[in-house]
């Protein structure tokens, strides 16, 4: 068992490389700092057993590959990735360090196994990624759990409930960090730093500043730690905006799941399969546009943008089964009035919306449906159309589910270089201080999202930041 | 049976398992749950005999207490199979006299008796009064000790089958499932090899979240050895009906040999599996699983360590009291063997070969 590393330095030390966060950017940094021979502390704010931030709940990673392996069932070329990458959002915000993160994220998996990663044979339930996604085995957590193993095998110090609070400059130079740890404020000085402390999505108030009152109905799928304090001390030192500001990435959540770290269990993927109502009762987007995959990511948007930030989803039992059964259970009524009674939601207008909904969906849908892939089954005269799967809702029982926009994390950053230095207003970069991970991914991506080069923006960078650290420190 | 809260505990978790999916690399478990999305009662208590207790999926899982979601799988996998495990087993107490602590220790006393007045009655008196030979039939006669021994044998066995039977039915078994040789011998292959202890290439996490192997080297050594000291007792009942060779044995006999070999292998391996257990989290099992763990072993750990003293103490004049105490044990032992955990392997790999066509049929679909 790792040694408990909640401990106050009893004299001050001066570490060559202190690593701001325990997620996986975090631990990625580390250990490339160690690699090249530094001294290294890290800090985390939580404590040992839900230590790794966001990291904990992922479970994939998307890298360029030249051929087929154990883990990936085929190719997946630069130029493919790089297409995808253009195609999402706004696609890469700095073409340099996006084909930089490119380029190397081919070498990821191997430095990722030669440091304590294990991975997934593709199965079943994940072969549609599994191509191009490679799949960590038993998950983000089992993941980040190695990583610690191989800090702790290199004798790493590791400081749980270490809030890092503020970092004290001198110029362009930070000296020493102020680290609440386990409620004693300790000054912690370093010859580099690297940030990697995660987003800002769960602090509400700073999401309030964008959304307003709305922020009451978000859920937050990961930790409350990452609350952007880190980011905010960058900031507020002179670090250049990279991403988006108010861009967050986010997907329909159960409506009762927690307001914080519900996770993968909570995300609601039956939506391509029904209708979804707003609080008026009225349908207000195509739920077929896309196969699931591709659109999952609209949905967190299209309910925040909704009265109340709710979404009622119908379906019936023609479709029950086709996909993941929500972990909370289903409401389920023999009438359509019944399962929107069972939700919460007036049954007029819903009941009216529905039912026009039937009247434009093609008589001979049941014959053509396919989930498999996009059937072109589309409603007539309906608006919003639903331009695939567009079944009627008319064979008993009635399925539904509640749903509100679920948070995965947000966009805004600072800019960093190629060596993965934070970068100034005024473009010359801070002297000592790197960023890695989510702090940093507007560099790469500043709105839309890729699933699974979260990770690899974060092992990229953490490889070139943690490295980068060392060689300033040890120059 | 399963009680409804268990049950609706066990659906829980698993319907959170089954939005989330990433445990999917680690055991036979998670396919076969993602096959089963609607869980029955069957489902639950087929998947927690298919858990192999590695911990690997707890030690991932980002949902583990303290975290709100609280998902344990290898707890409420203990837990079903704590209280299903008696419900196959007929008749379902043990016989009034051997209830508890205290029935077993008045069994054990009952049957020392026993031993001893057939011995005074039987018995040659070089062995009763000590001036002793070596060879067992001389404090019981042959057949006798054949017949007080094979009773209890018996009586286990046709339980054990029973409810074999009973469960195999119960998962949705059929009888070409049991003579399905081509998954029998996957499951027996398996079986052997702890296959499901391992988890994901991790190894076993248990006993303290990190990866390791020392349960399974243990576990290994507890169930060869009870073979190894199975072999002893059949080969010696062999020699001596069949092949006329009376004891006692040579040191380099089949009997002597593999008697002294599994028990040394199965004492250390009960010992090693205690030590584990005190070490290990109590989060993740039940406190009346351990107690049936515990029960198990002590009681292993008597049948060897009396066996041993008997082939070690063989030569010496307390031969004969050693033997009468080693025969209570084994008698005692084999009698409330289906109230233990040690029928546990029966259901296991019953499960395993359940698991092996419905993976195959998976494969070919
Ligand atoms: C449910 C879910 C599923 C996801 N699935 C995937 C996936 O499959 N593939 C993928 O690529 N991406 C996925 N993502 C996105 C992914 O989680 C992030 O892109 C990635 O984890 C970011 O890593 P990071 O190290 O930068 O931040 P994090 O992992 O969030 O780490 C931030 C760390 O900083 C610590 N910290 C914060 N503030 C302080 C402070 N003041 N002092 C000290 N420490 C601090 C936190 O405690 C935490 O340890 C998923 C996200 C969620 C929520
Ligand atoms: S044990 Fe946890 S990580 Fe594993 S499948 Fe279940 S919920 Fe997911
Ligand atoms: S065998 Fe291991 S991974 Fe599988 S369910 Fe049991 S504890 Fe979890």
């Amino acid at each position: 068992m790792a040694e408990v590393h909640r401990r106050a330095p009893d004299r001050p030390e001066r570490w060559d490389v202190v690593v701001i966060g325990g997620g996986n950017a975090a631990l990625v940094s580390a250990m490339s700092a160690h690699d090249q021979g530094a001294r290294v502390l890290v800090l985390e704010r939580a404590d040992r057993t839900f230590r790794g931030g966001n990291s904990r709940h992922t479970r994939n990673i998307r890298c360029v590959h030249r051929s087929a392996d154990d883990y990936n069932t085929g190719a997946y070329p630069y130029d493919e990735l790089w297409k995808d990458l253009c195609g999402v959002g706004t696609g890469p915000s700095d073409e340099d360090l996006a084909e930089l993160t490119v380029t190397e994220s081919e070498s990821v998996p191997d430095w990722m196994s030669a440091h304590g990663a294990l991975w997934q044979k593709p199965l079943a339930g994940t072969l549609h990624l599994g191509r191009t996604n490679r799949f960590f085995l038993g998950g983000g957590k089992a993941l980040i759990n190695g990583y610690y193993r191989e800090l702790e095998r290199r004798g790493i110090p590791v400081w749980y409930e270490a809030k890092v609070e503020s970092l004290e400059f001198d110029g362009p130079r930070c000296n020493s960090l102020v680290v609440d740890v386990g409620g004693k404020r300790v000054t912690v000085t370093a010859t580099a730093v690297v940030c990697a402390s995660g987003g800002f999505e769960a602090n509400l108030d700073w999401l309030r500043e964008y959304w307003g009152d709305a922020v009451s109905n978000y859920h937050i799928r990961g930790p409350r730690f990452n609350d952007g304090l880190v980011l905010r001390q960058l900031l507020d030192n002179g670090a250049a905006v990279a991403g988006e500001q108010r861009g967050f990435h986010s997907v329909a959540v159960d409506a009762r799941s927690p307001k914080f770290d519900g996770g993968i269990a909570t995300r609601i993927d039956s939506i391509p399969f029904g209708v979804v109502l707003n609080k008026k009762g009225e349908r207000f987007y195509d739920e077929g546009e896309d196969i699931w995959p591709k659109r999952y990511a609209i949905w967190g948007r299209n309910l925040a943008g909704q009265p109340d930030q709710i979404g009622y989803c119908v379906w019936d039992s023609k479709v029950q089964g086709l996909f993941l059964p929500p972990m909370y259970g289903v409401y389920k009524a023999d009438s359509i009035a019944g399962v929107l009674d069972a939700m919460g939601l007036p049954t007029e207008p819903g009941r009216t919306t529905i039912e026009r909904f039937n009247a434009g969906a093609p008589a001979d849908a049941a014959g053509r449906f396919d989930p498999g892939g996009l059937d072109g089954v589309a409603t007539a005269g309906v608006v919003p159309a639903k331009t695939n799967w567009a079944q009627r809702i008319d064979t008993p029982p009635y399925y539904g589910i509640t749903v509100r926009p679920g948070i995965t994390f947000t966009y805004m950053g600072v800019k960093v270089n190629a060596g993965g230095r934070v970068v100034l207003e005024d473009g010359s970069t801070m002297e000592n201080v790197f960023a890695a991970g989510e702090i940093m991914s507007g560099n790469v991506l500043s709105s839309g999202y890729l699933a699974g080069f979260g990770m690899t923006i974060g092992t990229v960078w953490g490889r070139i930041s943690g490295r980068e650290a060392a060689r300033h420190a040890l120059r | 049976m399963l009680s409804d809260d268990l049950f609706a505990e066990a659906e829980r978790q698993l319907n959170i398992c089954n939005s989330c999916r990433y445990c999917a690399g680690y055991c036979p478990v998670w396919p076969a749950l993602e096959l089963r999305t609607q869980l029955t009662v069957t489902d639950v208590t087929h998947l927690s005999n298919l858990c192999h207790d590695c911990q690997d999926c707890f030690t991932a899982c980002m949902y583990s207490p303290p975290h709100e979601f609280a998902v344990n799988p290898p707890q409420v996998f203990a837990s079903v199979r704590e209280e299903t495990y008696g419900s196959y087993v007929w008749p379902a107490e043990p016989p009034a006299a051997l209830r508890g602590r205290r029935g077993v220790l008045a069994a054990f006393l009952g049957s020392a008796v026993l031993v001893a007045v057939l011995a005074l009655l039987m018995g040659e008196s070089s062995v009763v009064d000590g001036s002793h030979t070596r060879s067992p039939y001389e404090l019981i006669p042959h057949f006798t000790l054949a017949v007080i021994v094979l009773i209890p044998t018996i009586f286990t066995l046709l339980v054990m089958a029973r409810a074999a039977w009973r469960y195999w039915r119960d998962i949705g078994g059929t009888l070409a499932g049991l003579t399905d040789l081509a998954a029998w011998t996957r499951t027996f292959g398996q079986a052997a090899t702890l296959r499901h202890q391992t988890g994901g290439q991790e190894g076993c996490s248990y006993p303290d979240g990190e990866p390791a192997g020392a349960r399974r080297r243990f576990h290994h050594m507890v169930a060869y050895g009870f073979l190894l000291t199975f072999v002893s007792t059949v080969s010696a009942f062999i020699l001596e009906t069949f092949l006329d060779s009376a004891p006692p044995y040579d040191v380099v006999s089949v009997p002597v040999l593999s008697g002294t070999i599994g028990g040394v292998l199965a004492s250390v391996g009960c010992v090693g599996l205690l030590v584990l257990k005190r070490r290990a989290d109590v989060l993740q099992s039940t406190e009346s699983m351990r107690r049936a763990d515990h029960a198990l072993l002590w009681a292993l750990l008597a049948l060897m360590l009396s066996g041993l003293a008997v082939l070690v103490l063989r030569a010496t004049p307390v031969f004969g009291p050693v033997l009468g105490l080693h025969l209570a044990t084994v008698i005692v032992a084999f009698a409330i063997a289906p109230y233990t955990k040690f029928f546990h392997w029966v259901y296991r790999v019953l499960s395993i070969q359940y698991d092996n066509r419905e993976s195959r049929r998976r494969a070919s679909a």
